[in-house]
């Protein structure tokens, strides 16, 4: 599903070069539940972002279902992701102008989707979040806006969901929900996830689980081929229990 | 398509409240054009439906003098050739009326108006209370008057009225009357006699200003031959022939002249209003970045999203110029009452919103919306979804985009400016004067924020922050000042302008000056006259009777300008092709002086001729050249020995082009004119210009304070025209404050919260804003204010040809006003934040 190829993000902090990722290689399996951990600043939401086409990578190819990504416009980029990305963020990003109901259709309505109405209402009730379709974001407690994001992630179906700290806002029992949701979305419709998370918690619910430290993978239970310095170089095994190499 | 139809709907529908304002820069500009377009064409319609009437024949032949016999023969033989089958003259002098009945001491200047039974050739005479008109009615010194005379003189129809000699009975009042011109000034109301009894009024002496008019009928076909052949065969004399189409297409290229005029000005209003709009589309896409980075990463195209906003821009534009229109309706709803009861054939158009004028308003508020948001637009390609994971400013690069677009909408621009004004050079002008005035706020801008740097040592920390916010990265100073600047700019040059204008335009009386002026004195009457004015019963102050004779130039044999016949003198003669009133005296007066060569002393049989300085100037006049003179068939040709400079604005005892040496016209027939310090009083006033009458009926008076009651009513009208033009900028222009002000209250709002939990208090913050604000708009103003100097200058001398004068009030004002209101704009719309807990605030970033 997902192939990074010699990825590396390096960006100008004042008039220093700062390397946020170090090169890396790495294959995530479609149907996989995925968790990137690490801590502040270690690289894990820009490691996100370049997966969704959302940033371009320093040097390196990102591959989503064999299309090299980081050869396409910003028109396709665009095009790609609303067939096949679903992105949800720590901060919502609802878009405050429009409903619960109309941030869901969005997606669909980009896509020129049929039936919009009716599949907006199905993921809102999806999501549980029926009755609250024609309210404002900012009418919308944190809880229930992440539903609404999840909801409209989900909005053309995608095969890839991509979560950065999708309960960094939230309480405790909110985060819960979510995490709930996202695992039985996982199951349900087999959709690949992968998720960003300071929390080891939440990061024990996934199938497999990347560490991320200062730019660099510390820890894997995906084994990756990542380019040191040295040039040395692993071979690359997949793993199916996140029991087998422990937490 | 659909996605973005419905994002359009449901961005208007959040947003529409920090829209209004954009709707109402557009309305404001638009209601302009399409009100004063509407008002032209009304006014177009009426003249083009009446065009013969307007002058009452197919035909006009007019002369200042008698007709000679030779013009008599020249007409008759031409009317013959060409057909004519109609013909009727008039005669139409200014003179002093009063009642016949001695008892009422009063006289008035009217407009007589001596017709033939055939009058009107076309339209028709309407008298009130249905009385029907006859020729019979003024048969037998019966008189047609104005309303207005009967309320000056106190007298009723039925009564009696002197004309000059003769006592004539008031048999109709008239309501409308054909052959009036549109906008002509008259110096009194309208009187009508018969043809046939003028010459008993004694009113046709020598020099006497009436005009002989024949009208005629001709077949269409043969109308223009005949003008063309009559100008031919009076190419040297003082006849004018026109044809009722050539009073309409003079009339017509006057119309067009004003429509287009006017349309620019209305014009310059949209783009006030357009630049406001460009800031307040700039601010609304920089609020809009997250939103536009979530619709990028959910799938939408760059190209998408920005026809989301065209589509709101069109809409709110369209929406706009459709309140414009509506505005414009109420504007124009208020002429008839403004004209009142006015005879004049303004009052007898049908004022409305014309569909020509509103669709044009509508497809300029339109057009403008989009030229002027299109650019800011374009930046939503820049906004990448990565906004939503870092802030990160992406690399400055050429983006050539932008600046093809922004030369494409330069050139629209310049092409809209050039549609209304008929003209591709005003309209490179215009958006010329537009471009080279931003390029110089901007500078000028950067510039002044440099020299106000030093206050970032200051000891309050609310200065030392608000210059320091100033150059800070991201600060928005340059295009506050360029927007504030050009607002400030546009506010203090009109009103500087409308000052100097009005300024021209008035008109005062000095205590001492004369206030009465005498015309038609005959010369055998001059010792009369002298006698009367010196007698203390009839209460008149200090006088002097002035020689005048008329004249025209028939040739200069000079250093640059040679012109050897009248018909050179008409065609090359700049200034001076037309008929001049000379006089001759030894004497300057006090509002002249000689800027050139010297001032004769004593009569002399050599003839000598002073020139005023801008008649020179214009004719390319000099000292030592000789201007040949035709004064009543007679050449005398004197030699150029001064130039002098005439204060016209004092010209109390008459101002002369031309001023003769004694000694050369002395015996040349001639009359006089007498300015004179009147009576005071009323009544004392009425009373002198009664019994000057009574003993010299051809004499006329025009008593100044009577007219400038008339001049007043028409420069009001003028100076009102002029003042709502000013006022619509102005308010374009506050409009532009307002736009740039607001603009920048999204990052001002996100730092007062910031400084409130570091423990900054409300006064602190609020004295913070001022002073930003408050040096915003005092650099703004004083670049504004410094660019309105020039616009003056410029306007004054190159637009207007009067003396550029500076009111350094207007600008200390302007400078002060644009400070204190930048900085009220910025506290007050920022209230919310200095009454807010600031957890509010940095939640909602």
């Amino acid at each position: 599903m997902i192939q990074l190829r010699e990825v590396s993000k390096t960006v100008t902090s004042g008039t220093e070069p700062l390397t946020i990722l170090h090169p890396l290689t790495l294959d995530i399996p479609r149907g996989q539940f995925v968790a990137i951990v690490g801590p502040s600043g270690s690289g894990k939401s820009t490691l996100l972002g370049l997966i969704a086409g959302l940033d371009a990578p320093t040097s390196g190819r990102v591959l989503i279902d064999g299309v090299d990504i980081t050869a396409l416009g910003e028109d396709a980029l665009a095009k790609l992701r609303g067939e096949k990305i679903g992105f949800v963020f720590q901060f919502f990003h609802l878009i405050p102008s429009l409903t619960a109901y109309e941030n869901v259709a969005v997606p669909m309505e980009i896509a020129g989707a049929q039936n919009v109405r009716t599949r907006a209402a199905a993921l809102l009730e999806e999501v549980g979040l029926t009755g609250r379709a024609h309210h404002y974001p900012s009418q919308l407690s944190g809880g229930e806006q992440q539903r609404v994001a999840l909801a409209r992630a989900l909005a053309n179906d995608p095969p890839l969901v991509l979560a950065d700290e999708p309960t960094g806002n939230l309480d405790t029992t909110n985060g819960r929900h979510i995490m709930d949701l996202l695992r039985s979305i996982h199951v349900s419709r087999r959709t690949t996830v992968v998720l960003v998370t300071h929390d080891a918690e939440l990061a024990s619910l996934a199938d497999a689980r990347l560490t991320l430290r200062d730019g660099r993978v510390v820890d894997n239970t995906l084994v990756l081929r990542q380019a040191q310095d040295e040039g040395e170089q692993e071979p690359l095994v997949l793993s199916r229990s996140k029991r087998e190499f422990g937490s | 398509m659909m996605f973005v139809l419905r994002m359009a709907a449901r961005e208007t529908r959040s947003s529409w409240r920090r829209l209004l304002f954009f709707f109402v820069c557009i309305a404001v500009g638009v209601a302009a054009i399409v009100a004063l377009r509407s008002v032209i064409q009304s006014v177009r319609q009426v003249i083009g439906g009446e065009a013969r009437s307007l002058i009452a024949a197919d035909v006009l032949i007019a002369t200042n003098r008698d007709w000679t016999p030779n013009a008599r023969a020249t007409i008759d033989r031409r009317l013959a050739e060409f057909g004519a089958y109609a013909r009727t003259e008039a005669i139409e002098t200014p003179t002093m009326v009063r009642p016949a009945d001695p008892s009422r001491p009063v006289a008035k200047m009217a407009e007589l108006r001596a017709v033939q039974s055939a009058f009107p050739l076309y339209g028709a005479v309407e008298l009130r209370e249905g009385q029907q008109y006859s020729h019979a009615l003024i048969a037998n010194h019966g008189a047609l008057v104005r309303p207005e005379l009967l309320t000056a003189l106190n007298v009723k129809a039925g009564e009696q009225i002197a004309i000059g000699t003769t006592t004539f009975t008031i048999r109709g009042v008239i309501a409308k009357e054909p052959g009036r011109g549109v906008g002509d000034f008259s110096l009194g109301p309208r009187v009508i006699i018969d043809y046939a009894d003028l010459e008993s009024t004694g009113l046709l002496s020598f020099g006497s200003r009436a005009r002989r008019v024949m009208s005629l009928k001709v077949p269409d076909d043969r109308i223009e031959p005949l003008v063309r052949t009559l100008r031919v065969d009076f190419k040297d004399e003082f006849i004018n022939t026109r044809s009722y189409r050539s009073n309409e297409d003079q009339v017509g290229r006057d119309f067009d002249r004003a429509e287009n005029y006017l349309s620019l000005v209305g014009l310059i209003i949209v783009i006030l209003g357009g630049i406001a709009v460009s800031s307040v589309t700039r601010v609304f896409i920089l609020q809009k970045m997250r939103s536009i980075a979530v619709l990028k990463c959910v799938g939408a195209r760059s190209a998408q999203i920005i026809s989301v906003y065209i589509l709101q821009v069109v809409a709110l534009g369209l929406a706009g110029s459709l309140l414009g229109v509506a505005m414009a309706r109420g504007a124009i709803a208020a002429i008839p009452i403004a004209l009142g009861s006015s005879s004049s054939i303004l009052s007898q158009a049908k004022y409305g919103v014309t569909w020509s004028a509103a669709l044009q308003g509508i497809g300029i508020g339109v057009l403008v919306s989009l030229l002027f948001s299109v650019v800011p637009l374009l930046h939503v390609r820049l906004i990448r979804p990565s906004l939503l994971l870092r802030d990160e400013k992406s690399k400055r690069r050429v983006d050539w985009t932008t600046i093809a677009v922004t030369v494409a909408v330069a050139v629209a621009l310049v092409a809209l400016t050039a549609w209304q004004a008929a003209s591709v050079r005003i309209g490179l002008v215009v958006c010329g004067g537009f471009a080279g005035l931003a390029i110089v706020l901007v500078l000028a801008g950067r510039g002044l924020v440099a020299a106000v740097s030093p206050l970032a040592n200051a000891r309050s920390f609310p200065l030392r922050h608000a210059v320091l916010h100033l150059s800070r990265p991201g600060n928005q100073t340059r295009v506050v000042l360029l927007a504030v600047g050009l607002g400030a700019f546009f506010i203090v040059g009109v009103r500087s302008l409308q000052a100097s204008l009005l300024d021209e335009f008035s008109i005062q009386t000095a205590a001492d000056s004369p206030d009465m002026f005498l015309l038609d004195i005959q010369r055998a009457q001059e010792s009369g006259v002298r006698a009367f004015l010196s007698d203390p019963a009839h209460g008149a102050g200090e006088f002097q009777l002035i020689p005048v004779l008329r004249a025209r130039v028939v040739g200069v044999s000079g250093r640059e300008t040679n012109l050897a016949t009248v018909e050179d003198v008409r065609q090359r003669g700049v200034s001076i092709g037309r008929e001049f009133t000379l006089t001759y005296r030894d004497h300057l007066e006090s509002n002249e002086r000689i800027v050139e060569g010297a001032f004769w002393r004593g009569p002399s049989s050599e003839p000598e001729v002073s020139v005023e300085k801008m008649i020179a100037d214009r004719a390319k006049l000099h000292v030592g050249d000789t201007m040949r003179f035709d004064i009543l068939g007679r050449i005398v040709s004197p030699r150029i020995t001064s130039i002098r400079d005439v204060a016209w604005r004092e010209s109390r005892n008459g101002g002369f082009v031309f001023l003769f040496r004694p000694g050369v016209l002395e015996q040349a027939p001639q009359t006089f004119v007498a300015p004179l310090k009147g009576p005071s009083g009323v009544e004392a006033r009425g009373r002198f210009q009664h019994d000057l009458v009574e003993r010299f009926p051809n004499v006329s008076v025009i008593d100044f304070r009577e007219i400038l009651d008339t001049l007043r009513d028409v420069m009001s009208k003028v100076t009102l025209a002029i003042t709502v033009v000013g006022g619509l900028v102005l308010f374009s222009g506050a409009l532009i404050l307002i736009g740039a002000v607001a603009m920048t209250k999204f990052q001002r709002v996100y730092e007062a919260a910031v400084f409130k939990t570091l423990g900054a208090n409300t006064r602190a913050i609020a004295r913070m804003l001022l002073y930003e604000y408050g040096v915003l708009g005092s650099l703004a103003g004083v670049i504004g204010s410094a660019g309105a100097v020039v616009l003056t200058w410029g306007v004054s001398r190159y637009a207007l040809d009067i003396p550029w004068r500076v009111f350094p009030a207007e600008h200390v004002v302007g400078v002060l006003l644009t400070s204190l209101l930048v900085a009220l704009i910025g506290v007050f719309s920022s209230l919310d934040v200095l009454r807010n807990k600031p957890l509010a605030t940095l939640r909602a970033e």
